[in-house]
């Protein structure tokens, strides 16, 4: 099917720069000013630092400096049992850290040759709150960017729905943010009662804002202006720079790690993948905007399907055993206590492992030494391919345009610097 | 000798026999091995990972635990590999399904039994079984019935206390007191799974060697009334050392934690101690902490190094100056060989010190096992040094009394003066000037002009010469106390505002000029630096 966005009759694409016409003193003589955004500005997403070099409202360069939030993810992981890399992974991406649970869960699972073994429920499991969060990356995203465009109004109606979503998963895990709630073979407890009722009735109502949010933005000329035909990128640049999720979607390429390498169950699920063909910035606000839509979807159908059944690996080398158990048998206390202190002990070698993050492709690559630890655990954080290519496109913009084009690359310092 | 034997190391023109070897299949690979080897060993070797209980490789093998059992081709039931010799053509299979199954039906038999006490067991974290159960069975309990009630708290006497429902009765601490120690103190008891361990009535495990026993037994059964309930073993870190307790210098780790020792365990070395250490020689670590001299004094006030420095070498440079002979230095037989070659080469090529003495501990008891009579660790190494010019601490008392040392310089106060009597019998009083270098605050310290604090044996990096003529390397585990610094760093500062050419920076830098000078450490090897191993991650790796 054709799941091309067409872009609106009235949409205006700008190819280059528009020098203002009514320029009073074109003869006035002008010199590169070095001006620096950043690390900390209200309009940028995160903490990230531009030494811009601008010649009046023209950028000539851009230098984008990111890791002002390098937290030694990778090293400290080193430090850390398998088990306890997840409240790590949750500051990753932290606007969905259930994605990443789900990413570094697989990579540890693949590495273990255990992929086959985890429960369907679980599975499941893993769809809904990936999902949920996908949800709320996006709407983190466009809500915030619309804000920075003087949209306040659709950034509350968001953040109103994010927060709907957020307090689901604060049920289901016990937190909004640092949810630590996969486990390597599976999840750390079943979903709370009653939770396929909640997530029907907050999709309902969350349709209801993206159709406010729709009406307040999307013909709205002010929001279009700052965003049609701005900060192109082509689908050879994404594939030069590794970029992919909804930045790479925008140009039209149309790879989703869930349909093209499909993982957990998304093969059972029915939804598109939405594509661009710009590949401006509006393109990346739209294909985010349906793809909220399609992460519903797919919602509702694993509502439907949802198994009733196990939702951790019954294995007491994986899982910790039951709290009845470890108190009133040797085995399972051994089990507990080796589990805590040493770790799952993943068999060595090493694997690359990747899945649909909120921003694109999240890749694991681990290295284990047959102990409880990760001997390396590298992130491939899909914003960091994003980020990459921003010198390039922010040359010859004005500086205002910086704000719609870095916020929709939806740059997250915890994943990118890590 | 076939071809394709393994030839000995530095063998052939030396004249060593050739071994006889015999050729073994583990699974599936073909090689060969020395005859007579143990099977469990040339298993292990190879490579494959066979557990174990009751097996030690520094005791004889009983085969008592059934854990090690592999399929041997030709043989009906599988065999402890522990206590089979290696023969020609054996075909050995140590993971086949037949013997994990047998494996894990044997430790589902030891667990049957065991408590459940790992959160309050110390020996948690290093157990066997713990381990054994992880890597091996990874199924929960099949049956609920109530375990075999014994007695948790049997006092074997003044350094073990045994708890007997967690013994596997592997009979490693019987053969530990049997081979090693050469007395036999402990025994078994009862049958089946009401057999106990335990000593004969009206005894008591009382064998210098008795702590190696806990170190032995693979469970918590027993333990070291020192170390129980001091520390979690996970929480602690490992760092190789060697024992300071007498000459023979027992390979050990130090396990510390925040600059304290909990314990010292036996590092393995065959040349030395093998897999052993004494129970006196364990308990050393305590003296490491105790009475510290933690900063400089000066005239009985403590002060800033650089004050201290400058008061000793004053008064020492006015008794140098009245003339040659009226100083003396005292070198100490438990100081690293570092802290004496810096000694003597700032007292005799730099100072020209005519009169120099050697002090130490006492002697002591010793047996013809481990425990050595002269309690110092470095004499050899003080004696190789001080090259004959060394006079005994009588010389010193009667060269005092004469009235012939203007100025004595004391680098260690070990086995100097010990007690009023003695100070009285050394009039120290008489001297201008008194300058002391110690770890421990004492009488000493007490009566020097100024008292320079030392970093003790288990704070140094450096290297200390046992009775054998060995130069074994002991590290630094923590810090020193307070502001304590070696004593190589101490005698270099001391040099140079004494106007002496001798600036050592590192104690590497003091080993490798005293390596090339002196016979006796020639072919020494300094090793890499080693960090402290955390004993959570020690089986993993560091």
């Amino acid at each position: 099917m054709d799941n091309t966005l067409a872009p609106p009759a009235s949409r205006r694409v700008v190819v280059g720069i528009q020098e203002p016409q009514d320029f009073d003193a074109p003869e006035l003589p002008t010199e590169p000013l070095p001006l620096n955004m950043g690390p900390s500005h209200p309009a940028m997403h995160g903490t990230v630092r531009m030494v811009l070099e601008v010649e009046g409202e023209k950028i000539s360069s851009a230098d984008v400096q990111i890791g002002y939030l390098h937290r030694c993810f990778e090293k400290e992981s080193e430090f850390a049992t398998w088990t306890q890399v997840f409240p790590y992974t949750d500051r990753l991406n932290y606007v969905s850290p259930m994605l990443n649970n789900v990413g570094y869960a697989m990579a540890v699972e693949k590495l273990m040759g255990i992929t086959a073994l985890i429960p369907e429920r679980a599975q499941y499991i893993r769809v809904l709150v990936g999902e949920i969060s996908r949800i709320t990356d996006h709407m983190t995203c466009l809500g915030a960017s619309a804000m920075e465009l003087g949209a306040f109004t659709p950034f509350l109606y968001m953040l109103k729905a994010r927060e709907w979503l957020f307090e689901l998963l604060e049920e289901v895990c016990g937190a909004r943010l640092t949810v630590s709630y996969l486990r390597i073979g599976g999840c750390a407890w079943d979903l709370p009662v009653a939770f396929a009722d909640k997530l029907r009735n907050i999709l309902d109502r969350t349709k209801g804002v993206l159709e406010d949010v729709a009406k307040l933005l999307d013909r709205n000329r002010i929001f279009r202006d700052r965003l049609d035909g701005i900060g192109i990128i082509t689908q050879a640049d994404c594939l030069q720079y590794g970029i992919t999720g909804p930045v790479g979607r925008s140009t039209g390429l149309a790879y989703d790690v869930r349909k093209d390498a499909p993982y957990l169950v998304y093969d059972r699920f029915d939804f598109d993948v939405p594509v661009g063909s710009v590949g401006d910035n509006f393109d990346r606000y739209a294909v985010r905007v349906e793809e909220i839509k399609q992460s519903m979807r797919i919602l509702e159908q694993a509502l439907e399907q949802l198994p009733a059944g196990e939702f951790m690996l019954n294995d007491p080398r994986i899982a910790l055993p039951p709290k009845s158990e470890t108190y009133n048998s040797i085995e399972a206390m051994i089990a507990h206590f080796k589990l805590i202190m040493d770790g799952i002990h993943v068999p060595a070698g090493e694997v690359y492992s990747y899945t649909e993050a909120g921003n694109g492709e999240l890749g694991f690559y681990l290295v284990s030494d047959g102990t409880g630890r990760p001997w390396k655990c590298r992130v491939r954080p899909p914003c960091f391919a994003a980020v990459s290519i921003l010198p390039e496109l922010l040359k010859g913009v004005f500086i205002a345009d910086i704000v719609p084009t870095f916020g929709l690359m939806n740059m997250i310092g915890g994943e990118c610097d890590r | 000798m076939s071809a394709g034997t393994i030839p000995t190391p530095g063998g052939g023109a030396v004249g060593a026999p050739p071994v006889e070897t015999v050729t073994v299949t583990i699974d599936g690979k073909t090689q060969q091995v020395a005859k007579g080897t143990n099977l469990l060993e040339a298993c292990n070797a190879a490579g494959a990972n066979v557990p174990f209980f009751c097996y030690h490789p520094g005791l004889s093998s009983p085969a008592v635990c059934r854990q090690c059992l592999v399929d041997v081709k030709g043989q009906a039931k599988p065999v402890p590999s522990c206590y089979t010799p290696v023969a020609d053509k054996m075909e050995v299979m140590t993971a086949s399904p037949k013997v994990l199954d047998v494996r894990r039906q044997m430790l589902e038999f030891t667990l049957v039994n065991h408590p459940i006490d790992c959160p309050i067991c110390d020996k948690a974290g290093e157990c066997l079984l713990q381990k054994h159960y992880f890597d091996w069975d990874g199924k929960l309990a099949r049956n609920d019935g109530i375990k075999v009630k014994k007695a948790k708290v049997v006092d074997l006497g003044p350094t073990i206390v045994l708890d007997q429902e967690r013994c596997i009765l592997c009979t490693r601490c019987i053969r530990v007191c049997d081979e090693v120690a050469g007395v036999h103190q402990l025994e078994m008891s009862k049958r089946g799974d009401h057999e106990l361990l335990g000593t004969a009535p009206g005894h008591k495990l009382d064998n210098p060697y008795s702590l190696n026993t806990v170190d032995v037994c693979p469970v918590g059964a027993l333990t070291s009334k020192d170390f129980r309930f001091a520390m979690r073993a996970w929480e602690l870190y490992a760092t190789p050392s060697v024992c300071a307790g007498c000459a023979t210098g027992c390979n050990i780790d130090i396990h510390s934690s925040r600059g304290r020792i909990y314990r010292l365990v036996p590092r393995v070395n065959e040349r030395v101690n093998k897999h052993w250490m004494c129970d006196e020689g364990r308990l050393t670590y305590k003296a490491v902490h105790a009475e510290r001299l933690a900063a400089p004094m000066s005239d009985g006030g403590a002060v800033e190094w650089d004050r201290a420095l400058e008061d000793a070498t004053r008064r020492l440079r006015t008794v140098i100056d009245q003339g040659p002979g009226r100083l003396g230095v005292v070198f100490n037989a438990t100081s690293p060989n570092e802290d004496l070659y810096a000694l003597a080469k700032l007292s005799f090529e730099h100072l020209g010190v005519g009169r120099a003495y050697l002090a130490g501990r006492d002697q002591g008891w010793s047996d013809q096992i481990l425990v050595s009579g002269d309690k110092n660790p470095n004499t050899a190494g003080a004696f190789a040094i001080g090259a004959g010019r060394l006079k005994t601490l009588l010389d010193l008392a009667n060269d005092l009394k004469a009235g012939a040392l203007g100025a004595l310089l004391v680098v260690g106060t070990e086995g100097v003066l010990v007690g009023d009597t003695a100070s009285a019998a050394m009039p120290l009083d008489r001297l201008e000037a008194l300058v002391v270098l110690s770890t421990h605050k004492n009488a000493v310290t007490k009566a020097a002009h100024v008292a320079l604090p030392l970093a003790g044996w288990a704070e140094l990096d450096g290297t200390f010469t046992n009775k054998l003529g060995m130069v074994q390397r002991a590290h630094a585990a923590f810090p020193p106390a307070g502001d304590a610094l070696p004593g190589w760093d101490v005698l270099s500062h001391l040099a140079r505002k004494l106007g002496a050419t001798m600036d050592f920076q590192t104690a590497k830098a003091v080993f490798a000029e005293a390596s090339a000078k002196l016979p006796f450490m020639k072919g020494a090897v300094w090793g890499r630096a080693v960090r402290p191993l955390q004993l959570r991650f020690a089986n993993s790796r560091g």
